[in-house]
């Protein structure tokens, strides 16, 4: 069970390989395929994270108060060269349980002289009045508009929503994938559910004997799926559309090949 | 970190002098001790524990205090609770508690023809303040007893809301609860043995409450699942209700809830899906959300269950908010489950005017009675 990314690059290569010559020798074949390979990475994450990052720095204003969600590395590289462009902005992490990976991203802001929040993703309706933009990562965009991300972004989504924020959603187009999904149970992955059991304090968790109650269920997901209505914009190297142009950049991406 | 216990409560470590001449020694002490006993307030206190004290002390003022009419029985105890820390957020069920016995000695003072605010605005020009007929020992006999019936209301009402479970839970349900609640819990449990049902918990970090629930509730014989908070919105809609308990009701049906439990009830909004909270009534408040403010209305708790303190470098840099309540407007809940029974959230405001006196409401406010005041 694979990520939607890792899906398509395979499929990329693949299709290399039947375009490949069958005049070639084994290493000239093999040299060929390498350089395919570093021609997807340059241009579909070095490049498109480059472009990502220059249109969305433009909608970073001074006095901005900027909401993001555990750890991505394209977001924090856009906060990062926001700040490097000398913009003021204050940045609010909000993290969730089990894998707390916003910590590292407060490092990494903190690091750079960001003024930075951290709360859990429980008390995010508590923060979301002084924030002015949300910002998400995705993991997909689906055929259907909607967006598979890091379980807890439909929340943030959601909250973003009611609270009439603008949220701002920074995908590659490699990313883009024909499947449609409109809930998050339906096809998702499971992580190790004993992760959960990690507490801050000393004290051990009262489920930890989970296994052996056969009442007693412990469930770890890592993707969940947030609805288009819900997003205000994506983000791409290409262009800056609506969730619901999701297939007209797939569409582009068949002709393309 | 703020702590709420600094503030305004203590301001007054010694008692007005006026209560000090009402009461005689031995009893000022006991009302010292349960002073002592709401400051230290710990968080797995059981609100049910606390309101049966309360109940307790106050019968213990009314029979020893020196006093002949309800007036002065009143300003009596309004002078001790302004020398209680009842602004700590903690202790609203306390404030409910004591403005329950204020309104009995109103309508004893009444006698039969107490106004009851419930049957319209006419009630607020008639004063229940005049001098009764009877004197202070049968006025005293009558409040006690009716002090008693509350302490009868106030020990069933745990049973009347789980005698309940059985009309909202049917068979192959999927019930999704947040963290930590006794009443949710033993509700569940009377469901479980006549129906059979699942329950997700959500984990309510940072305290992971939900732990706690999920470990009881499984002893219980209910199959439990445990998810994370984040994942609350990916569920939400393949389960059948919510059902939550609750800190604090406000006067508009509004809820003081635990941390994380304002989003849950967004998510089930935008599903669909019915919120029930089950909560005895002593924890109907009739105060109103004022402010966001931390120190108006939540309270910041220390964040080492968020981020260990070693990681003190980040803890010097970063501000952390470890908020511990939420409040949850009144339209996205559907049902509250009360001693009294069912009722929507539009409906509480008939039960506050019955349970409570609108002078009452403010605990600070020395005033006996406005009515016989602008008179």
């Amino acid at each position: 069970m694979m990520c939607v990314s890792m899906e398509n690059f395979i499929k990329h290569i693949k299709l290399q390989i039947t375009k490949s010559s069958p005049d070639l020798t084994e290493s000239e074949a093999r040299e060929e395929l390498l350089e395919a390979c570093e021609d997807f990475f340059k241009e579909n994450i070095y490049l498109a994270g480059k472009s990502i990052t220059e249109k969305a720095v433009n909608r970073i204003v001074n006095g901005d108060t900027i909401l993001i969600f555990k750890k991505s590395q394209l977001i924090l590289h856009i906060l990062l060269e926001a700040k490097a462009q000398n913009k003021e902005f204050k940045v609010v992490v909000v993290d969730s349980r089990p894998d707390l990976s916003g910590v590292s991203s407060c490092e990494r802001l903190t690091a750079a002289g960001i003024p930075c929040s951290y709360v859990y993703i429980n008390s995010s309706t508590y923060i979301m009045k002084k924030v002015t933009k949300v910002m998400l990562a995705a993991d997909a965009l689906l055929a259907n508009g909607y967006v598979l991300g890091p379980v807890g972004t439909a929340m943030m989504g959601l909250i973003a929503n009611t609270y009439n924020k603008p949220v701002i959603v920074c995908c590659e187009t490699y990313k883009f994938c024909e499947r449609v999904q409109t809930d998050s149970i339906l096809y998702n992955e499971l992580a190790d559910p004993d992760s959960m059991l990690k507490t801050l304090n000393a004290e051990e968790s009262p489920v930890a004997g989970w296994r052996e109650s056969p009442n007693t269920r412990l469930v770890n997901l890592v993707y969940d799926t947030t609805p288009p209505a819900l997003v205000s914009i994506v983000i791409t190297e290409i262009a800056e559309l609506p969730c619901s142009s999701a297939p007209v950049v797939l569409r582009r991406g068949a002709v393309k090949m | 970190v703020v702590s709420t216990q600094s503030t305004a409560s203590f301001k007054n470590h010694e008692m007005d002098p006026f209560l000090l001449k009402k009461i005689p020694k031995d009893t000022v002490s006991r009302l010292e001790e349960f002073a002592l006993y709401l400051r230290e307030s710990k968080k797995e206190r059981r609100s049910y524990v606390s309101v049966v004290k309360t109940v307790n002390v106050f019968r213990d003022l009314i029979c020893t205090a020196d006093w002949v009419t309800a007036r002065e029985l009143i300003k009596i105890i309004k002078c001790y609770c302004k020398y209680l820390p009842l602004s700590q957020s903690n202790e609203t069920d306390v404030s409910n508690v004591v403005r329950r016995i204020l309104k009995i000695i109103r309508e004893e003072n009444a006698g039969p023809e107490a106004t009851n605010l419930a049957d319209g605005i006419s009630a607020f020009f008639k004063s229940d303040m005049k001098p009764s007929n009877l004197g202070r020992s049968d006025l005293q006999d009558n409040i006690l007893n009716s002090i008693v019936e509350l302490l009868v209301e106030l020990d069933t009402s745990k049973s009347n809301i789980i005698n309940m479970a059985l009309e909202h839970i049917h068979s192959n349900e999927r019930i999704l609860t947040y963290g930590h609640s006794n009443t949710i819990r033993d509700f569940l449990l009377h469901g479980r043995r006549a129906r059979d049902f699942e329950v997700i918990v959500c984990e309510s970090g940072p305290s992971l409450q939900g732990h706690r629930m999920a470990a009881e509730l499984s002893a219980g014989g209910i199959k439990t699942t445990v998810i994370a908070d984040s994942a609350a919105f990916a569920i939400i809609h393949a389960v059948n209700k919510v059902i939550i308990g609750t800190h604090t009701i406000m006067a508009d049906g509004a809820l003081r809830a635990a941390n994380g439990v304002h989003q849950l009830a967004m998510a089930a909004k935008y599903f669909s899906v019915p919120v029930i909270v089950c909560a005895a009534l002593y924890k109907l408040s009739p105060t109103h959300l004022c402010s966001y403010d931390p120190d108006a209305f939540n309270k910041v708790i220390g964040p080492e269950n968020m981020l260990n303190f070693s990681n003190a470098k980040l803890h010097s840099k970063v501000l952390i908010s470890n908020p511990d309540f939420d409040y949850v407007p009144s339209d996205l809940i559907e049902l509250f489950i009360t001693n009294t029974g069912g009722h929507a959230p539009s409906y509480l405001y008939r039960i506050i005017s019955e349970l409570y006196h609108p002078d009452d409401y403010d605990l600070d406010n020395m005033c006996v009675e406005t009515v016989e005041d602008e008179l």
